[in-house]
């Protein structure tokens, strides 16, 4: 049996995800797809305590690092905007680093960068371009709508710019303490 | 050797510095975790992520080149930069170890 499970995750909130895999699984839903922006298609199995770990690549040659974790014992489970999905059973894990894909800091944090240079910067580009183009269409929009549509416009423009707002400082800020906690 | 190379990989991690130092002789990534993991006796694991992460980087900055490969793995092997930078990198550590006892570096 499939069902699809709704979760939004930001792209600071990866280790949250990988939690989240974990328990699912705990309860018998085994990850098999990620769907972007936010659609989780899992399969009911047996349930089993296993260890999801995400790591971001941004780049289409991945077959070499999949087949690479095949090696350690990871099974490589899915993609989704860049990430990639790997699972390992916990009973098969002897040391702390077998349950994890990184196993020294500057590892972790060249994780954080890769995330901050090619996804974060572009978010806050888009933001600066959104926020930039309601500003000039306003004008345009005042003048040529009703009184109603301007309102309704309004309302979306700035749930929007809320929305921004809080996913660039929820994002940023939380990317940098885990920076920090990795540096310390 | 550039600048680059030099701000890079001096010092180097631990992880960076037995991956380079196994590659003396052809080896692919789980090979070096596996010889790794026996020479320290354990004290040094190193994850898969790091690893690739690790031999890419090394790949891209021409310390490392690639051995021969097939469709499942690569095999890589260090270059003459990648020695260059072990051997620097192997006298660094003995100073450490030299003073670290009380001995003076003869100039």
């Amino acid at each position: 049996m499939r069902k699809t499970f709704i979760h939004f995750f930001t792209i600071a909130d990866y280790k949250e995800e990988e939690n989240w895999l974990r328990s699912q699984h705990r309860r018998g839903w085994q990850f098999v797809k990620f769907t972007p922006p936010c659609f989780y298609i899992f399969e009911s199995c047996k349930p089993q305590d296993v260890i999801y770990r995400l790591d971001y690549k941004n780049s289409k040659r991945a077959k070499r690092y999949t087949d690479m974790a095949n090696d350690f014992g990871w099974e490589y489970c899915g993609e989704g905007l860049g990430w990639l999905y790997f699972r390992k059973a916990r009973n098969i894990i002897e040391t702390e680093n077998e349950g994890e894909l990184f196993s020294d800091n500057q590892s972790k944090i060249e994780l954080i960068n890769n995330v901050i240079k090619t996804r974060f910067f572009p978010l806050c580009i888009m933001s600066l371009a959104f926020l930039l183009i309601t500003i000039f269409s306003f004008p345009y929009f005042t003048s040529h709508l009703s009184h109603n549509l301007v309102l309704a416009f309004s309302i979306i423009f700035g749930i929007n710019t809320a929305v921004y707002i809080f996913l660039i400082t929820y994002c940023g800020n939380k990317l940098k303490k885990m920076k920090n906690k990795y540096k310390s | 050797m550039n600048d680059r190379i030099k701000r890079v990989y001096y010092p180097m991690t631990e992880s960076g510095f037995y991956i380079l130092f196994c590659l003396q002789t052809p080896q692919h990534g789980y090979g070096i975790s596996q010889q790794v993991k026996k020479m320290t006796g354990g004290c040094v694991t190193i994850s898969a992520g790091t690893m690739y992460g690790t031999l890419s980087k090394m790949e891209k900055d021409r310390l490392i080149s690639i051995y021969s490969e097939d469709d499942k793995r690569k095999l890589y092997q260090i270059t003459d930069l990648g020695r260059e930078v072990l051997t620097n990198e192997i006298s660094r550590i003995e100073r450490l170890y030299k003073n670290s006892r009380g001995e003076n570096i003869d100039a």
